[in-house]
């Protein structure tokens, strides 16, 4: 049972203004989600400790987190559609399919380790048939890779030495995809005498918020805190790379978990680039950046715009002399993290995708940059160009720095 | 006289007694006629907290009432099902509440045969979050929740499709009398100006807080005094059951579910003018200072609006000295002929919504005597058609809540309006607040007369949510407008009617987002659709 103590009161503000449903990716692309504002506040009003209304169309809702930038009142949409999303998944039970792909982390656990044999098999296209028919995982849908090395392998660190103490959260994606991702973070903090310490961590818990599954999404939460606040009330501050980790550490849990420490918490979260972008504003960031005559596309993720921090992967790399990077302005992605490896989902999750693929085009840059290993796994799909994290270029910078000394 | 009709009886007023006297009268096959200066309920009866009193509240203070409305409750309960939520009531004692008082209610409850269950308090604060956290005993009381607008729907129907008829909108100009007999009225039709006479046996004055005026039209001395209540609507249901408070009865201590929100009141201050709907930030704040006691955190609930209503108390000291046929202290029926030589005219006054049923026994008793007709009363076995089907709109591609609306609601036009869902535009959700399609829309629209908002909220919910009607106003008007159902001068006139009768309730409580609301909603009208003081603009 959904537990009835989480009274998220915030749906009785709303004005029915349609800000969020205006600015809703999915809404202007099909008719066949409801809306953030009837499936989020509206919905939440006519069931409050009333009678359980399931509604399936809640399913198309990608947990995107537009709703609440538009909402002029301040109501937590997403929260709401979170919990319509409990409800129907409490109703109507949940697919094998959604259950693995919610599970990142035991997914990236078990698939890193026969990595080269994961990915290859997911290239395959008998057995991509195989699962677009027993799984309902589109055949044409690129997965990202796994690595063997992955990062818990390569860095094991529980403490920080520094003066300025980091505790690392890594996220899934960075873990088991894209160790080099968190290898240029480590990098990065080096090149500011920052040690990086990694605390027990679990997956952040979005990917079973957008699954319906809250009970498990809280429970995540509830060990993060934990495990993160052991750290925080040391003097670390936590830093991730990916941007729905740290919007689910400052925002998510404030909802789902509700409590004092959730609130603790979130003070001491940073985006890996709004981090950096603090120790520039404090005098503390090493700025021996060397030049690089790079042009870049930028893809802003809508976790990262959802963070209302401005745009500190941009404020970042301009820093760099000669680098050219330009925003895409491009909405979402429509990958959506686990969304876009639906078959029921992927015409959508393709229709939203083209606005952002003839952006890339149009642009015509060396190669992207986004923080979110989602919006990269669309991007790798869409578009021929090369996709890194921020965080790659300015770890480069820095090298390139220190071999010209 | 433009036209003249022929009845036996002319009840004027059509609240919730009004209609219980017609379909009483109908079914014991007497012909009738009710006349109505607005829409059914233009008064008090859709002016209170909708509250199916189980005897409870009046358990100490006035036993026989309490009795009544013990006994009326499970009659009601059971013959207009469609209009009542079973939901249960809770009696809550807090420490600064006299236990003396506890104490003589329970004896007294015990002796009425009220039934009243003890149930502890964490089981009372588990299944009512908001209730406060220092609540000392709670009681569980068989009260309900009425729809009143539904009620009084789903009462007149019945009393027409029994042969009575309802005259709304029209408002009586005069009783006409002849030698210490009254026989008829003169009406007015208030839409079209039209004079009209019923010559009647007999003339029924259920016109509540109205009714010292008809009196008056008589010749007949009445003093009945108009005691305005104010009640406000939070912007969600936050109570399962009703919650009373276990002291004497005072100001701002129930609070009751009613659909998708929450009504709470009320207040008592005595008013000369039976039109008097006047709203004070004063009384409003003093009834939430009281409310707070029970529900600690109203003052962070979203209020949507006010309203007031009169209760017309009758005070047997007026008129000649006689006491008239007092049915109960509640209650008052009178035969102006045996109290003040006067015959042919009845009034009924006084009551309760939730004896209105027994209100109305008594007075057609006393009808059927004087015409020496030999009936008796039906209404406390016979049903009013129930709004629940159960498992339909199945088939009806529509959001769930909407489905699950319907399934509540539309009673005997379900398969009407199921059949015009099939047609896309009909299924197009016009409020979303309380989720109502086109389809309904139109199924409450009457077959002839004028398009009014008002008459369409009352009988779908059309813009009684959180936003009253700030987009499903206009919505219908346009939609009325394009489908032939108005004329453009119609749909402007009625929606610019529909927004000023909204905002009156909205001002008073207009602080936080209500206040938000209010302004989005004055700048939808008079900045994007270019409305002014007066209608000149299209829809």
């Amino acid at each position: 049972m959904l537990d009835p103590n989480i009274l998220e009161t915030t749906y009785e503000k709303c004005l029915k203004c349609n800000a969020c449903v205006a600015s809703c990716p999915v809404s202007g692309v099909t008719l066949d989600f409801g809306g953030p504002k009837h499936l989020g506040p509206e919905l939440k009003r006519l069931v409050d400790n009333q009678q359980i209304i399931d509604d399936k169309r809640i399913e198309f809702c990608t947990l995107c987190g537009n709703c609440d930038m538009s909402c002029p009142e301040n109501v937590h949409v997403s929260t709401l559609t979170a919990y319509a999303k409990a409800i129907h998944t409490e109703k109507s039970g949940f697919s094998f399919r959604d259950f693995v792909l919610s599970n990142a982390e035991l997914v990236g656990k078990m698939a890193s380790a026969f990595a080269p044999v994961t990915n290859m098999a997911m290239k395959m296209k008998p057995i991509r048939k195989m699962m677009e028919k027993m799984m309902g995982i589109p055949e044409d849908r690129q997965f990202p890779n796994y690595q063997f090395k992955n990062f818990n392998r390569v860095y094991k660190n529980k403490t920080s030495g520094s003066k300025r103490k980091v505790a690392y959260f890594v996220g899934c994606y960075a873990t088991y995809n894209a160790p080099e991702v968190a290898g240029s973070f480590v990098k990065v903090m080096e090149y500011n005498g920052i040690e990086v310490a990694i605390p027990r961590q679990k997956c952040c818990g979005i990917p079973m918020l957008a699954n319906g599954r809250m009970n498990r999404a809280q429970k995540n939460a509830s060990d993060n805190i934990e495990s993160l606040l052991a750290y925080t009330r040391r003097g670390y501050d936590v830093v991730a790379t990916c941007t729905s980790c740290s919007l689910a550490l400052k925002k998510e849990y404030l909802s789902i978990n509700g409590t004092d420490e959730a609130r603790e918490l979130a003070a001491h979260v940073y985006d890996a680039d709004e981090y950096l972008r603090m120790l520039k504003e404090e005098g503390e960031l090493n700025v021996n950046l060397a030049p690089m005559k790079d042009r870049a596309g930028y893809h802003a993720p809508c976790h990262m715009r959802a963070q209302g921090m401005g745009n500190p992967a941009m404020d970042m790399l301009e820093l760099i002399p000669e680098y050219d990077v330009q925003d895409l302005g491009a909405g979402c992605c429509g990958q959506c993290g686990t969304f876009g490896f639906k078959k029921e989902k992927y015409d959508v999750s393709m229709k939203l995708g083209r606005t952002m693929a003839e952006s890339v085009k149009d642009l015509g840059a060396d190669y992207t940059v986004t923080e979110c290993g989602m919006c990269k796994n669309q991007l790798d799909q869409l578009t021929d160009k090369a996709v890194k994290h921020p965080i790659q270029i300015l770890a480069e910078s820095y090298e390139r720095a220190k071999r010209a000394i | 006289m433009e036209e003249v009709l022929e009845t036996q009886v002319v009840v004027i007023g059509g609240g919730i007694t009004g209609a219980g006297i017609l379909r009483d009268l109908a079914l014991r096959g007497i012909k009738a006629i009710l006349v109505e200066q607005g829409d059914l309920g233009h008064g008090t009866s859709t002016r209170n907290h909708g509250l199916l009193h189980s005897g409870g509240r009046y358990a100490v203070r006035d036993p026989e009432a309490a009795v009544e409305s013990y006994h009326e409750n499970l009659i009601l309960k059971k013959t207009i099902p469609g209009s009542i939520e079973k939901t249960g009531g809770l009696f809550v004692k807090l420490p600064e509440d006299d236990d003396d008082y506890a104490q003589k209610w329970l004896r007294s409850c015990k002796k009425l045969g009220i039934p009243v269950e003890e149930i502890p308090v964490e089981q009372a604060l588990r299944e009512e979050p908001y209730l406060n956290k220092k609540a000392q005993a709670v009681f569980c009381v068989p009260d309900g929740a009425v729809d009143d607008f539904t009620l009084l729907v789903d009462v007149c129907a019945d009393a027409v499709r029994r042969g009575a008829k309802t005259l709304t909108y029209h408002k009586v100009t005069d009783i006409v009398t002849e030698q210490e007999r009254v026989v008829g009225v003169c009406i007015r039709d208030v839409l079209t100006g039209m004079e009209k006479e019923i010559r009647a046996d007999i003339v029924v004055n259920a016109a509540g807080p109205w009714g010292m005026e008809i009196a008056g039209m008589a010749g007949v001395p009445l003093k009945i005094i108009n005691n305005k209540g104010m009640l406000v609507v939070f912007s969600h249901r936050f109570n399962k059951r009703v919650i009373n408070r276990l002291r004497m009865p005072g100001d701002g201590d129930i609070f009751v579910p009613a659909h998708d929100v929450t009504i709470f009141g009320t207040t008592g201050v005595n008013t000369e003018n039976p039109n008097d709907f006047s709203l004070s930030r004063p009384e409003l704040e003093h009834m939430l200072a009281d409310g707070k006691a029970l529900i600690p955190s109203i003052d962070d609930m979203r209020l949507i609006r006010a309203y007031s209503g009169s209760r017309p108390l009758y005070q047997t000291s007026a008129g000649r000295g006689s006491s008239g046929r007092d049915v109960t202290r509640g209650m008052a029926l009178l035969d102006h002929h045996e109290r003040d030589g006067m015959d042919g005219f009845i009034t009924i006054t006084g009551g309760k919504l939730t004896t209105f049923r027994l209100m109305a026994e008594k007075t057609v008793d006393l009808v059927c005597e004087k015409l020496g007709v030999q009936a008796n009363c039906t209404t406390n076995v016979e049903t009013v058609s129930g709004r629940r089907t159960g498992d339909s709109f199945n088939k009806a591609d529509i959001a769930p809540a909407a489905r699950h609306k319907l399934r509540n609601w539309a009673g005997v036009q379900a398969p009407k309006i199921e059949s015009a869902l099939k047609e896309e535009e009909s299924s197009h959700i016009v409020c979303e607040c309380e989720q109502v399609t086109w389809a309904e829309i139109e199924a409450a629209m009457p077959e002839k007369g004028s398009f009014r908002l008002g008459g369409i909220r009352r009988r779908t919910r059309l813009g009684m949510g959180p936003c009253q009607g700030t987009f499903c106003n206009f919505r219908a008007a346009a939609l009325a407008a394009e489908k032939g159902r108005a004329t453009i001068e119609e749909a402007d006139g009625a929606l610019l009617h529909a927004v000023s009768e909204r905002k009156k309730g909205m001002g008073v409580v207009a602080t936080g987002e209500t206040a938000r609301q209010l302004l989005l909603m004055e700048t939808i009208y008079r900045v994007s659709l270019g409305f002014g003081e007066e209608a000149h603009q299209n829809v």
